[in-house]
């Protein structure tokens, strides 16, 4: 047993800092991660920089095959350059790697040669197109219709809470092939989000920003060679997706790390009628127990990355580390805002603000954390289920 | 990053689990709960014989030389056995600071003895206070020609009553700072003024009353160096509640467990309570306790092992895992539902532990204030 990370991994680590500190402005208080708070006006000009650069040094992909742009690096380089990437709040990083990882896994040749190396050179943005009004935690429930013509197949419907879609290229489309059966009539399609009949309509969240989209979709003609897999093979698909979503806890956590530093901080520079805030009992117990809350789901992701690094499933795991990070994440807001006391409601642009209202933004944007890439409730049921616990379904 | 175990580490636990589920049945269990001494002298024999009594001693004095790591394994299957008597007071608590800071003469007068299942020994810290910080040890000891005359009272001292070598955390100067002017002492359990009362505890367990009437102990008893003891008491405050903790992950790891099996065998409304989706995600938060607990103690462990600093995280891992255990009995209790409540049911008696381990060596809130100060608050 051996917790330490190597030498060699430890040297990749510091280059990612340096790397980071090259790349945001001086002062820099972070963002959560995923393309949410990439809607910010300041922030999407940096996200795209960021996404370039990262591509430039071949940070994207790290672990896919060469042939398409990619290092074929070991697992642990990729984890080390997210945990960095997260814990610092760097933007630019979104799913966009999710779902290249999908064209990999399923994709054709012709697919993984044409899709892949423009994401590897962070020269273009993805988004899904899973859920629908009607379909949310019930995935399968997706309605929009994919019917096969002669030389394409024409999507009508919408897709709704499309993160990123206002700036991405391409957008990975569940559709219904077969209105018959609900598990097995999915087909998965690369969209080009710029093809005649999609149309856009941005969602404000209540952080205030507008960061996902309903998608619609009007007579959208898609080339054969846009089928991802096999007609009516999209649950495959979703459930390899659903897998994919295993390090988004994680990256939570180590977002959760800073907010954690950045209180900390404001604690020890803060004083009240005389006395710092960080000799506050209260406030000590309050802090250590949100440090011993990230702590142990950081040591839960160890076990994560080693059982990914071994190949063995990580179903069980990854729920578990999304369902404790969310509520971690959601803990450490709330708690900020109590430390802030009536400064913590005053917007990033206010006077008097403090952490450049930073506690306030996650406040709001946290409520997410429990819902976004599955929610909590469907995160259990995969821990209780027969890829952890075995419990029965009926 | 390697989080497996080694094959001799898979040995141990499991040739542990075996032993104790043979050897440690829950009857046992409950009769040393109301037994005077606490334990059973034969276990504790082939304990001895097995290696487990030194495991974590130089083999020079009759250990295995294993590393905490390997103890913190052998103690997680005891937690889950609910194995009762003094192993933890024995090895962690009085072995531990003599095989680190006694003499040449002290280690091979006693490690030996303990080593063989011959010695039981304790560590006497807590006063009527019962606070673990420096300023609530007031205890005094005081030079008398050749020895330390020591008077005063202790409490909540684990198998004081039985020990034969007691550690004791005395008070030899006044200073203002009160870290400073603490001792330690190995002094004999059979001294002439010394008198213990078994207290009755919530789990069972024997924590003693220490009385201590002009008690002499030589100086040559004296462990470490003199007014300097409260850096090693310290270090034994980790080593307890990490030990302490491994116990109660391996008891928490069985609740769950127990807690499964129970869910997929009740059958009400003509379906197992395991189908309905409240106990599923109740089961769920518990796993995310339980798994969390054991690699966060395996981490803690294992840094302990490497002689890496680790005050920062065997402090995060009791404080969460004094609630945590908590947690997961209450939740199994409410799954399990009536039949969980009675005396006869097996639940009870990890949910009393749970409460035992938590306040054992620092709960929640000791540990929160240590993990404040490592964040530098």
């Amino acid at each position: 047993m051996d917790f330490r990370y190597t030498e060699e991994e430890e040297a990749f680590r510091r280059e990612v800092q340096a790397f980071i500190k090259e790349t945001v402005p001086p002062g820099w208080l972070g963002v959560d991660p995923g393309p949410e708070e990439e809607s910010r006006e300041d922030v999407y000009p940096l996200a795209l920089k960021t996404w370039r650069r990262l591509g430039e040094k071949g940070w994207i992909g790290l672990t896919w095959p060469k042939a398409y742009g990619g290092q074929e690096s070991p697992l642990w380089k990729e984890m080390i350059l997210l945990q960095e990437l997260s814990h610092h709040g760097v933007p630019g990083v979104d799913v966009s790697s999710a779902q290249a990882d999908l064209v990999l896994t399923f994709g054709t040749e012709e697919q993984k040669k044409r899709f892949i190396p423009p994401i590897t050179r962070g020269e273009v943005k993805w988004c899904i197109g899973m859920s629908e009004p009607d379909a949310g935690s019930d995935t399968f429930a997706v309605k929009l219709r994919a019917v096969e013509e002669k030389d394409c197949f024409v999507l009508n419907g919408q897709k709704i809470w499309s993160s990123g879609a206002h700036h991405a290229k391409y957008e990975v489309v569940y559709a219904r092939t077969d209105p018959n059966n609900k598990h097995l009539g999915l087909s998965v399609f690369i969209v080009d989000l710029q093809s005649p009949g999609v149309t856009m309509r941005q969602i404000m969240q209540m952080t205030g920003l507008a960061p996902f989209c309903e998608v619609f979709f009007d007579n959208v003609r898609v080339p054969k060679e846009n089928l991802l897999g096999e007609k009516n093979g999209g649950w495959a698909i979703l459930l390899h997706a659903f897998g994919a979503e295993r390090t988004y806890g994680l990256f939570v956590l180590y977002n959760a790390k800073r907010y954690l530093e950045q209180l900390v901080q404001f604690c020890r520079e803060t004083h009240v009628n005389g006395e710092p805030l960080a000799k506050d009992p209260i406030i000590r117990n309050k802090l250590a127990q949100m440090a011993i809350e990230i702590e142990v789901g950081l040591n839960l992701g160890h076990e994560l990355s080693w059982l990914a690094m071994q190949n063995q499933p990580t179903v069980k795991a990854s729920s578990q580390i999304k369902v404790h990070g969310g509520g971690v994440a959601q803990r450490v807001a709330n708690m900020g805002m109590q430390i802030l006391g009536l400064y913590g409601q005053l917007s990033e642009d206010s006077k008097w603000v403090k952490i450049g209202g930073r506690m306030r933004h996650t406040y709001l944007g946290s409520v997410g954390f429990t819902l976004a890439g599955g929610t909590s409730e469907v995160s259990r049921g995969h821990i209780a289920g027969k890829a952890g616990l075995g419990l029965p379904k009926r | 990053m390697d989080l497996s175990f080694s094959e001799e580490q898979e040995m141990l636990w499991k040739s542990a689990r075996d032993f104790l589920a043979s050897r440690c049945p829950k009857t046992v269990v409950r009769q040393m709960e109301e037994d005077e001494k606490g334990y059973v002298p034969e276990l504790w024999k082939e304990m001895a014989g097995l290696g487990w009594l030194g495991l974590p001693f130089p083999e020079r004095y009759g250990g295995g030389g294993f590393k905490f790591l390997d103890l913190a394994i052998l103690l997680e299957e005891m937690g889950r056995a609910c194995l009762p008597g003094p192993f933890i007071s024995t090895v962690v608590l009085g072995g531990m600071p003599v095989a680190e800071w006694g003499t040449e003469e002290q280690k091979k007068e006693i490690l030996p003895k303990v080593c063989e299942g011959k010695a039981i020994m304790t560590l006497a810290l807590t006063e009527p206070s019962a606070r673990y910080d420096a300023g609530s040890v007031k205890v005094k000891a005081v030079v008398d020609g050749g020895d330390y005359v020591i008077s005063g009272t202790k409490l909540f001292v684990p198998d004081a009553h039985i020990a034969d070598y007691i550690v004791v955390v005395a008070r030899t100067a006044e200073k203002a700072n009160p870290e400073e002017g603490i001792t330690l002492f190995i002094m004999d359990g059979k001294s002439r003024g010394v008198s213990t009362f078994v207290l009755r505890t919530i789990a069972g367990d024997k924590q003693c009353e220490l009385t201590m009437d002009k008690v002499r102990v030589p100086k040559g008893m004296v462990l470490g160096k003199v007014d300097k003891g409260w850096e090693m008491v310290k270090k034994v405050i980790e080593w307890g509640a990490l030990a302490k903790t491994a116990e109660m992950v391996g008891g928490a790891q069985q609740v769950m467990e127990m807690t499964i099996q129970y869910a997929k065998d009740r059958v009400q409304f003509d379906r197992p309570i395991g189908s309905f989706q409240i106990i599923q995600h109740y089961l769920a938060d518990m796993s995310i306790d339980v798994d969390s607990s054991r690699v966060s103690l395996h981490k803690a462990a294992w840094m302990l092992s490497e002689g890496i600093g680790c005050t920062k995280e065997v402090s995060v891992i009791k404080g969460w895992v004094s609630e945590a255990y908590r947690r997961v009995t209450a939740q199994a209790h409410q799954i399990h539902g009536a039949i969980g409540f009675t005396k006869d049911h097996d639940l009870e008696l990890y949910y009393r532990r749970a409460k035992a381990g938590e306040l054992f060596f620092g709960d929640a809130d000791f540990h929160r204030e240590i993990v404040a100060q490592q964040l530098g608050l």
